[in-house]
């Protein structure tokens, strides 16, 4: 398990640099991680970036659909994730720079999958 | 009838022979047995290469120094990470560092040139890779996804997974266009310096940039010397030549490990793309219709 954390680990400290091959980060805050616990809407394993969606229940039973921009599928593919490592109804807390606008999104930065493995985005915590 | 397609013909002829680009042309034989037996006493460039794994940096212009590990013109800082655990730098700043060299021993522009990038800089609007558009060389060199090269008779072709990509590297002898058309990756022709294969490449749109954000002029010559270090281990030392733009020739270089057991997987950028830049210029993402782009009917 511990070998599969650093791989994951390495692999979005990667991410965090690869990312601004298909755009630039401007639309993110990268000064401001917060966090969002909800269950797993939706993965789009696609390219340039997969896309998970996360359904927040706020205090006022309102549901808000959060968009969360990851790596590509097929640099994700090539280090250990495949398309169900994270899966609808997955219950997650995900760490994640928000977007500036204000609307309710961000860059996925790091998350702790349903069996307790930490995908943390480069100098993040582990779970063990 | 047949007279006015003989005026026709003629008249197309005529605009052939007075293109110059038009002598570029060469024509495709059938390889023979000998042809095909010649490529086995090449190096084995064929397999899929990922960018990173073995150090690479910049050199050439005023100093020495630079070269991030990765040794990308720009956007480098993949290599070596895979495998480290957690340190890389958050929130993706290993980009700027890598970025030419800047500030230790990058490309020297010309004052004119210098002026010129500044003057870009100043009105620099986000890369419309945002919207999808693939980054022009060098940096179509340096995406974070792997390419894979084939050698045929006469020729070396790179297909590069990032953004569905080809560079198409002739062989057969043939000389660089005198007026090549401007391209993403210009015009390149090959040829075998012992086990080195050496690529000159002309012909560059503006979307070309000498590392260091410096913009090239028409006399820009990209020179490429591709080897084998190692069994899997592929050595490339770019170097860049303009007298208009560069005080200098202006040299990175990279490596390039093979995955023996990967193949090259699709890449389409429009797939479901939720960032863009808009007409001013500003940088945004879709969040709505959760679903990518819409199926066909």
């Amino acid at each position: 398990m511990r070998t599969f954390i650093a791989t994951i680990t390495a692999m979005l400290g990667l991410a965090a640099g690869t990312a601004a091959a298909h755009h630039s980060f401007s639309v993110f805050n990268m000064q401001t991680e917060i966090s969002i616990t909800g269950v797993v809407k939706e993965v789009q394993w696609t390219n340039p970036h997969i896309w998970v969606w996360v359904d927040v229940t706020g205090d006022d039973g309102e549901v808000v659909t959060w968009g969360l921009e990851g790596m590509s599928p097929n640099f994700l593919a090539r280090r250990g994730w495949t398309r169900t490592t994270l899966k609808a109804g997955d219950k997650v807390t995900v760490s994640l720079r928000p977007l500036r606008s204000g609307e309710p999104g961000g860059m996925f930065m790091s998350t702790t999958t349903p069996d307790g493995v930490v995908l943390t985005m480069g100098g993040g915590s582990e779970s063990d | 009838m047949k007279g006015t397609l003989a005026i026709f013909a003629f008249a197309c002829a005529a605009a052939l022979v007075s293109v110059p680009a038009a002598a570029q042309w060469a024509v495709y034989e059938k390889p023979t047995a000998e042809d095909w037996a010649a490529l086995s006493k090449l190096p084995d460039f064929s397999g899929v290469w990922e960018r990173g794994g073995g150090g690479g940096g910049a050199r050439g212009g005023g100093a020495r120094g630079g070269g991030a590990p990765g040794g990308a013109p720009r956007g480098g800082g993949f290599g070596g990470a895979p495998g480290a655990r957690g340190g890389a730098p958050r929130g993706g700043g290993a980009p700027a560092a890598a970025r030419g060299g800047r500030g230790g021993g990058g490309a020297v522009p010309t004052p004119e040139y210098a002026a010129l990038r500044d003057q870009r800089r100043a009105a620099a609007s986000p890369s419309q890779m945002a919207n999808c558009l693939p980054p022009a060389m060098p940096s179509i060199m340096g995406q974070p996804y792997p390419m894979e090269f084939l050698m045929t008779p006469g020729k070396v072709t790179i297909i590069l997974e990032a953004f569905t990509q080809v560079r198409h590297i002739y062989t057969d002898g043939r000389e660089l266009p005198e007026f090549p058309d401007p391209t993403f990756f210009g015009t390149s022709v090959g040829r075998w310096d012992g086990d080195t294969l050496v690529v000159e490449s002309v012909g560059f749109n503006d979307f070309v940039q000498i590392p260091g954000g410096i913009p090239h002029s028409d006399e820009l010559k990209i020179t490429e010397r591709i080897s084998l270090v190692d069994d899997d281990v592929m050595l490339i030392e770019t170097t860049f030549t303009d007298p208009k733009a560069l005080q200098e020739p202006y040299t990175t270089t990279a490596t390039f490990a093979r995955h023996r057991d990967w193949t090259l997987a699709e890449y389409i950028c429009q797939e479901n793309n939720r960032n863009f830049v808009d007409a001013e210029g500003r940088e945004g993402i879709v969040l709505d219709n959760p679903g990518g782009l819409p199926l066909p009917n």
